[in-house]
């Protein structure tokens, strides 16, 4: 008779779902690298990948408010902070990696229709700076739409930010094939639509299970940096397809799940449906060897390894870049009690 | 940017800004260095802040802490992700600051952001308080980025406070240098202005021959001083840019003991490698009692109170026994010694008939002992004993037996009175403006007594005279004369100095290896203190404590011609580097040919 076994799933316990949680997919997958189910080795990087970025946003509310413009118009709206921002790095470690463009934007979504201006949060020591919080108009009245805004200002801009920095994806064969130089790893799923650019999403978490039973089995058998072949993943009613595979960052632990340490990585896919780019092909062949060296260790990181080390270091600058949220959230009660009086403080 | 009234705008190169992680206090803050600046420990700089009204307040610092470190990782293997190029950090790079000066004097502290810069030409003057000092500061050596540091001369002469006093373990070749450093910087900076002649110095020389050719031009000075031009990327030599000759000490006479054992024939000063120039010095056995230089024989007076007390009256003896006559020797009738025969002189003089001539010095504990112990048949003379008791007597003739050999050289009687004149040693000798005596080769209560005597009458002479011209005492192993414990008339004789010395115009440069074993009132009476390297375990004791924490963990690793400075304008000590001596220390640093070539020495000879 077969013992009972236990094992850890090895995400922490405060992440919602965790990892073993695994959900059907309801969309469909084609094999569109190869039909030939096994798994590939990495492959090192090529010398003419000079640059990587590592892109990751962040949002907070800062304050949720209750507007009543000049014309006698109320509604609901929020202070709030979000910060988009990438690492640039050498793959093969040849200069120092560096924070770019992390930087807070703020916003004041409000409810539609509202005359709103722009707030402009004084500093009273002049050596702390200003805090301006540009209108944003928020789409329905329920009380998260002003959450909902500012999170669809940080993927927009977070997108736009990868997009910008990586190399083009042909769309098609006919397109002029272009080099591999620059890629960028996005924090989490494809969001949007296709910019064309090298970017892979990293997902961390596996709550969904794209592969059917037969084919599941090969995530348990990957040896660190080896890799799925690439499938063509459609969502039924999704808006854009994308290209998909997964690659083992490292040995799961003997007490833990033996999919831990598995990553599904994604880019957009082009239209055409038999067109695999050279380039998605490429970023594949190169992702084991690329992610096992930017992953994590367990001593650092409970996210670890999937959790890359830029990206972690990258939230910490975000987070950093939005200042301190009590203070902020007491800079906005004295800007509410020296601009509308005291009244209007609750 | 306006400044304050009589202020400019700072100049100096902007090197950071004020950090906010770390508390900013009017005495000391931290800074983070900005990328391209680099700071040193001893860099001096300036913040301006701005109060509500408008007003600047000025800080000036010296940076006594640099320290770098990854900002924004959280474990120390970090490092190496960071190194790989993984892993985004900046090297946060900063400095902490000792403030020096604020001015105007409010006491508020500087605002994290407060831009930090470089303190040059009028900030510089500011911050070591070169403004204070007028024309009465002189340089005490060059600051780490070759600025001059001035020294205010009113701390130096007495006028304000006075003393020097140096410390530092010995092999490092400094704390003599330093002073000699100083005292040719105080004579030939023109801090003296008018009375420039005026000043003296009397140096002590205790190890080696090192100081006897003082006036004589080092032939290595120019090489070295090129070299540490080089080094430090200086402008200019380092005496260039203090405005100081490199020359050798002008107007210096040599003195040094008789050589022992001549007591017949010439008189030669104990001297192996200098063959001219040096001048024997002894005192004649009637001076020794009537200027009562008996107690300075005696290093432990403390020894027992009834010693003192013989020492105190035979000291008035002898004085006694001493007057009415002007020879070099003392004549005595009533004593009749064993060897009479030998003592009778051919060319002796009528008034002396019947006596008996007392020339050496063994002759006259000779004397004593008889007067003490032999006459009236081992009662001693009743007049001469008192109501000593025979064993403190005794004690006293054995100690005078014991330093009899060192002291027979030094106290002669076997003189003429031109003899006496010509060899007795004045420091204040018209024309001279540097007296060197040379005790390196006496014994240790030699040393004391020749010490005690010379500073003695310095005293006393300064008493009569006033402080009209200032004499700059340099004695090296203070420690040994002015003991933290124990009593000797030598000890006195500095503490007089130290505390009464600097209205008198006598001027103490001190120097020991360690501060802690000398009389506390000597230290704490110095205005400006210096030090060199220290053992580590001496640095932590309380007379440094005038040093702040990280200093006296540098004192430790100082080097060679590296000195902290402490004056009393200036709270924090300042270190600096002075050059290499342009007089030679040692013979072979001579300079023989006198700047000329072999060849065109060689020349002159032939023709």
């Amino acid at each position: 008779m077969a013992r009972m076994r236990i094992r850890l799933d090895p995400w922490p316990v405060d992440l919602q779902g965790g990892q073993l949680t695994l959900k059907a997919f309801d969309g469909t997958l084609d094999d569109v690298e190869t039909p030939r189910w096994a798994a590939l080795p990495a492959r090192p990087i090529p010398e003419r990948l000079k640059q990587v970025f590592v892109v990751d946003g962040k949002r907070r509310m800062e304050s949720r408010i209750f507007i009543e413009d000049p014309q006698g118009q109320s509604g609901l709206g929020g202070f709030g902070a979000y910060v988009v921002g990438a690492v640039d790095l050498c793959p093969h470690g040849t200069r120092q990696a560096e924070l770019l463009a992390v930087k807070a934007q703020r916003l004041l979504a409000h409810a539609p229709n509202l005359l709103v201006e722009p707030a402009q949060l004084t500093p009273r020591n002049p050596h702390t700076g200003q805090l301006e919080y540009a209108p944003a108009p928020m789409q329905g009245h329920d009380p998260l739409a002003a959450l909902n805004t500012l999170q669809q200002h940080m993927l927009g801009a977070e997108q736009l930010l990868s997009h910008s920095l990586a190399s083009r994806v042909p769309v098609d064969e006919t397109d002029d094939r272009e080099w591999l130089t620059a890629l960028t790893i996005q924090d989490g799923t494809l969001r949007g639509q296709n910019l064309q650019g090298a970017v892979v999403g990293c997902v961390k978490t596996m709550e969904t299970m794209y592969l059917p039973a037969d084919r599941a089995g090969l995530l348990s058998e990957l040896k660190p940096g080896e890799r799925t072949p690439v499938l063509r993943m459609t969502y039924e009613g999704g808006q854009f397809t994308r290209l998909i595979w997964y690659v083992r960052l490292c040995e799961a632990a003997f007490y833990q799940h033996p999919m831990s340490g598995v990553m599904r990585l994604e880019m957009f896919a082009p239209d055409d449906t038999d067109f695999l780019p050279p380039i998605v092909r490429q970023v594949a062949n190169l992702s084991g060897t690329l992610l096992t060296r930017l992953g994590s260790r367990a001593h650092k990181d409970p996210r670890a390894p999937q959790n890359l080390i830029p990206t972690a270091a990258l939230e910490q600058a975000m987070n950093r870049s939005m200042g301190s949220a009590d203070l902020v959230t007491r800079r906005i009660r004295a800007h509410i009690a020296a601009t509308f009086g005291r009244e209007a403080v609750a | 940017m306006t400044g304050v009234q009589g202020q400019s705008a700072a100049t100096g190169a902007v090197v950071g800004m004020v950090l906010g992680t770390q508390d900013v206090t009017p005495v000391s803050f931290w800074f983070a260095v900005q990328p391209g600046a680099s700071i040193q420990l001893d860099d001096l700089v300036v913040v301006g802040t701005r109060k509500p009204d408008g007003a600047e307040v000025r800080f000036y610092g010296i940076v006594d802490h640099v320290r770098t470190r990854h900002e924004g990782v959280t474990f120390d293997s970090d490092v190496q992700d960071v190194a790989a190029g993984l892993l985004p950090a900046s090297i946060s790079y900063a400095a902490r600051v000792l403030v020096t000066r604020v001015h105007p004097e409010n006491f508020i502290p500087p605002q994290p952001g407060d831009v930090v810069r470089h303190a040059r030409d009028a900030d510089l003057r500011m911050a070591l308080s070169a403004d204070k000092m007028g024309d009465r500061a002189f340089p005490g050596g060059l600051l780490a980025d070759g600025q001059v540091l001035p020294l205010n001369y009113r701390f130096v002469n007495g006028e304000n406070g006075g003393h020097i006093n140096i410390s530092g373990i010995s092999g490092v070749a400094t704390k003599t240098s330093y002073a000699l450093f100083l005292l040719h910087s105080i004579f030939r900076s023109g801090v003296m202005g008018a009375s420039a002649s005026a000043g003296r110095a009397l140096i002590f020389n205790v190890k080696g021959e090192d100081l006897l050719f003082l006036d004589q031009a080092n032939k290595d000075v120019g090489a070295r001083e090129a070299d540490a031009q080089a080094q430090k990327g200086l402008p200019r030599t380092r005496y260039d840019l203090m405005n100081l000759p490199a020359e050798a000490f002008r107007d210096v006479q040599f003195l040094a003991p008789p050589r022992p054992g001549s007591t017949a024939g010439a008189i030669v000063p104990h001297v192996e490698q200098r063959a001219s120039g040096v001048t024997p010095f002894l005192y004649s056995l009637r001076e020794f009692c009537l200027r009562r230089m008996l107690p300075y024989v005696f290093v432990d007076r403390d020894a027992s109170v009834n010693l003192g007390f013989v020492i105190g009256s035979i000291e008035d003896r002898l004085y006694r026994l001493a007057q009415g006559a002007d020879t070099p020797y003392l004549t005595v009738e009533d004593w009749q010694p064993d060897d009479a025969e030998a003592l009778i002189d051919e060319d002796i003089r009528f008034d002396e008939l019947g006596g008996v001539r007392i020339s050496t010095f063994p002759q006259l504990v000779a004397y004593l002992e008889y007067k003490l112990l032999d006459a009236n048949d081992g009662e001693g003379d009743r007049k001469w004993v008192g109501k000593q008791s025979p064993a403190t007597l005794q004690a006293f003739i054995r100690r005078l037996r014991g330093v009899q050999k060192h002291l027979t050289p030094l106290v002669r009687g076997d003189l003429s009175a031109a003899q006496a004149a010509q060899y007795r040693p004045d420091p204040l000798k018209p024309g001279v403006q540097t007296t060197v005596v040379d005790i390196h080769t006496l014994s240790a209560t030699a040393q004391m007594f020749v010490v005690g005597v010379l500073l003695r009458d310095l005293f006393e002479h300064k008493e009569r005279v006033g402080r009209q011209d200032t004499v700059f005492v340099v004695l090296d192993e203070l420690n040994k004369y002015a003991p933290r414990d124990g009593d000797s008339p030598i000890k006195d004789v500095l503490l007089d100095i130290a505390e009464r010395g600097r209205s008198l115009g006598i001027i103490l440069i001190g120097a020991q290896q360690t501060a802690s074993e000398v009389e506390r009132r000597i230290v704490s009476n110095a205005a400006i203190r210096v030090v060199g390297r220290l053992d580590l375990a001496e640095a932590e004791r309380p007379e440094y404590r005038f040093l702040p924490q990280s200093f006296r963990a540098r004192a430790g690793i100082l080097q060679p011609g590296t000195m902290l400075v402490s004056q009393p304008d200036v709270p924090n000590p300042v270190l600096v580097n002075y050059p290499f001596p342009a007089w030679a220390t040692r013979k072979d640093e001579v300079d023989d040919l006198r700047g000329k070539k072999v060849e065109d020495v060689g020349d002159d000879w032939l023709r």
